[in-house]
């Protein structure tokens, strides 16, 4: 040991250790009582600032009905005291405050908590106006957003913002948590004519489900527990109507929709399926499904997971489809019923947030990813944009970070898309900048069509006899491919694309006829 | 129509969607193997996704060579029953130094036999994506972090360059010279961990669970005397005590608590009925304060 003069060892110093004694140990916790089963979960976004006392809000719930470690506890109970004699339960949400002051660009936290049966997942936000982008990105994870108000000061236009946000990436369910009702001296008033604005707000939006609930989160007061000083409010407490909520994954309404991730195979079992999760919907063994772009069909012979098979599959579920017929089906294809295919879209309107630095560049090369396809944008048009405070529209052919854009997407070949009301998960986009690979907006398709812009004169068809003859010479008439076939095409587009050529690429084969 | 989906089965599909994503997404693609419980979850749902296949990528342990015999073992059995293509990477650098965990610093000894080789290996062998089992839930610096976890030139992770990540959607697209980090644990708890090593009947270290074991006590730590390579200090003796570990790491870091929790079940009521956070045992946490942010800006996991 020669090469270590930088380092000093560790010092030691001899101490006799008395063998430290059991820890001691409360009547033995059953699994059921530590690790109670779970019947569902949740995901929240919190959107507020922190004057409104979002931290203190989810702080005094983790407080109240979670399973806080007891050190937590412990650290809080002897930290300062807020009003009241309160211990300040934002405490338990600062560490991510913090996190935030380092500037990061992106910042979303992710928290989980568990209440006696079900878990939790607050994502957690920046609100302020230069901060739409991540809350865009937050909202799309959520199940349903607690929009945080002050009661002394109303619904001001950042409720309005956030809602618009929130509709934007397609939260249904909302709760206004009108908070510091204490220091509106716990008025029935000003809490019912919040709840009428409130209302107003939430036809606007077409929320499913929007409640306004009266909290003081210092006190607690119907945050989980009842409150004495508000016997007029008869609604539920916030945890009551957040356990009462459908849990994520339980509603697996929509059209089938089953976008192919990989496909896998097994040589020795002739076992050959096409894997992805369910993203709507759902499918059972013997039903036809089809494939939007080959128009072809097969019926479902297997469902299968590493566990067992399942008679029926739903939203949200992983599984393996084999087929009846090989349909040659590669990633990005989507398997849908044969009665209500997406589109074979080729043109798309949009709602979309711009979510980099970099400005939207007319010129630029971008890829569209869907679910599981990536397609070269063959042009990429601002309409307008969104002004979130007045909710019109303007035209514009500019777009710059947190922009909320009205635009219309012309791509290089076809993509299995559905519109966003019809299945938000094949309905929804990141635009990707082709160089640098960055996430520069996320949006959702509005309008979807299989109509390709009309061919200019001056566009360039990169066929498939083109691309075979040389590029792809080694990976010709191999459908298993196709990926790679489909991956080289599109980098020939972009460079095709950036040198100021309009590019197109041919399809592959139509088998339907 | 509703349906009940309990809350791993959600986690699990989640999981599974994000490998499979990741794998069709990446060009060469490694998961990073550490042998604890949370690669046990970590490799089992790489199984399921690419079932009836094999896990279609290599596995890879950095290997400080300071590792619990029993976890050797089990790292061995288990790229044995699965039929893993296992490649396993030293510091050779630093072994011939004698950089170890006795008479360094653990800093010293984390950068140069773990944060150092995994990025030797990494290079080495042109992966552009590392699976890996962090978590949200462990730590306040690991709560923003993203299911595609970028990293440029030289490993390093800048905040201002990672990607918003929206709905389901993951995009891999790599810059020039960007690599990946995934990380299809990113919504699972500690307490998820545990109960679906339970469920899925998962075979853990042995380690994990209650049994007679040399130990001497050093700064109030229990700590397990594997071989001799650990020296014994003046008025230290070694005793067999029943203990068993909550997080498994390099020996002699690792603190063990006493326990008569024999089997998983025990185990898992034990540790979760046990009041206070994670990681108290891992020493090298404690070593530093962010240390954690620290370590991963430099390309630990």
């Amino acid at each position: 040991m020669s090469a270590q003069p930088a380092v000093k060892k560790s010092s030691i110093t001899a101490k006799t250790v008395e063998m430290p004694s059991a820890p001691p140990r409360p009547a033995a916790r059953t699994l059921a009582e530590v690790a109670p089963e779970l019947t569902g979960m949740l995901r929240l976004l919190t959107c507020g600032s922190v004057d409104d006392g979002k931290s203190t809000l989810i702080g005094r719930l983790l407080w109240d009905a979670t399973d806080l470690y007891d050190d937590q506890r412990e650290t809080l109970r002897r930290g300062k005291k807020v009003d009241g004699g309160n211990p300040d339960f934002s405490l338990l949400m600062d560490g991510l405050v913090a996190e935030r002051e380092q500037g990061i660009t992106i910042d979303i936290a992710w928290r989980y908590f568990d209440t006696a049966d079900r878990r939790f997942v607050v994502i957690d936000s920046p609100g302020h106006e230069q901060y739409t982008r991540n809350m865009a990105s937050g909202a799309s994870h959520a199940d349903l957003a607690i929009m945080l108000i002050d009661a002394r000061h109303g619904i001001k236009h950042q409720t309005r913002r956030h809602a618009a946000i929130l509709d934007l990436v397609g939260v249904k369910r909302v709760i206004l948590a009108v908070n510091k009702m204490d220091l509106a001296g716990w008025s029935e008033e000003t809490f019912r004519q919040i709840e009428e604005d409130f209302r107003k707000l939430s036809w606007r939006f077409g929320f499913w489900e929007a409640i306004a609930i009266p909290v003081a989160a210092v006190s607690g007061d119907n945050v989980a527990q009842r409150s004495e000083n508000m016997t007029w409010y008869k609604g539920p407490t916030l945890l009551q109507h957040l356990e009462e909520l459908p849990s994520r994954g339980t509603e697996s309404t929509g059209p089938f929709r089953f976008p192919v991730q990989t496909v896998l195979r097994d040589v020795r079992n002739d076992f050959r399926a096409l894997a992805g999760t369910v993203s709507s919907g759902s499918i059972r063994v013997g039903e036809t499904v089809a494939d939007a772009l080959s128009k072809r069909s097969a019926r479902v012979k297997r469902i299968a997971t590493m566990d067992r098979d399942l008679e029926e599959a739903h939203q949200g579920q992983a599984v393996a489809i084999e087929l009846d017929i090989d349909l040659d089906i590669a990633r990005g294809a989507v398997l849908s019923k044969a009665d209500s295919k997406p589109v074979a879209a080729r043109r798309l309107e949009t709602r979309l947030v711009w979510l980099n630095e970099t400005a939207y560049d007319p010129r630029g090369a971008y890829l569209l990813r869907t679910a599981t396809d990536l397609v070269p944008v063959s042009s990429l048009e601002i309409r307008s944009l969104l002004d979130l405070e007045t909710l019109a529209t303007s035209p514009s052919s500019v777009c710059n970070v947190n922009d909320i854009a009205i635009a219309h997407v012309a791509l290089g070949r076809g993509a299995a898309i559905d519109t966003f009301a019809d299945a938000p998960e094949t309905g929804s986009f990141m635009l990707v900048d082709a160089i640098s690979g960055a996430s520069i907006a996320g949006g959702v398709v509005t309008e979807v069509s299989a109509e390709a812009a009309a061919t200019g004169e001056d566009t360039f068809v990169l066929t498939r006899a083109s691309l075979e003859r040389g590029l792809c010479a080694d990976i010709k008439d191999r459908p298993e491919a196709e990926p790679e076939f489909r991956r080289r095409a599109n980098e020939v587009a972009l460079i095709l694309r950036a040198a100021g050529v309009a590019v197109e690429i041919e399809s592959p084969p139509d088998y339907s006829i | 129509m509703t349906v009940a989906i309990s809350h791993l089965d959600l986690l699990e599909a989640e999981s599974i969607h994000i490998f499979r994503e990741a794998a069709a997404q990446f060009r060469k693609p490694v998961l990073l193997y550490s042998i604890g419980k949370d690669s046990t979850v970590l490799l089992h749902l790489a199984r399921k996704a690419f079932w009836p296949g094999r896990v279609p990528f290599p596995v890879l342990h950095i290997d400080t060579k300071w590792k619990f015999r029993d976890m050797i073992a089990f790292r061995d059995k288990t790229a044995r029953d699965f039929d893993l293509d296992l490649i396993v990477h030293t510091n050779e650098e630093g072994l011939k130094k004698g950089i170890n965990p006795i008479d360094y610093a653990p800093s010293v000894y984390t950068d140069v036999m773990k944060t150092v080789p995994l990025k030797e290996a990494l290079d080495k062998y042109a992966f552009d994506a590392a699976f890996g089992g962090a978590r949200r839930d462990e730590e306040a610096s690991r709560a923003k972090e993203r299911v595609f976890s970028f990293r440029a030139e030289g490993h390093r992770w800048d905040p201002r360059k990672q990607r918003p990540e929206m709905w389901r959607l993951l995009n891999g697209r790599l810059g020039a010279g960007e690599t990946v980090r995934v990380f299809p644990l990113s919504n699972w708890t500690e307490r998820d961990i545990w109960r679906y090593i339970l469920r899925e009947k998962l075979e853990v270290v042995p380690l994990y669970m209650a049994k007679e074991r040399p130990v001497v006590v050093r700064n109030g730590q229990i700590i397990m005397r594997d071989d001799d390579r650990l020296p014994l200090k003046p008025g230290e003796k070694v005793e067999m005590r029943k203990i068993r570990f909550r997080t498994l790491g390099c020996y002699p870091l690792t603190a063990a608590v006493l326990s008569d929790a024999e089997d998983m079940e025990s185990v898992v009521a034990e540790t979760l009925g046990a009041r206070t956070s994670e990681r108290q045992g891992r020493l090298i946490d404690h070593d530093q304060t962010g240390a954690m942010e620290r370590k991963k800006q430099e390309g630990y996991f």
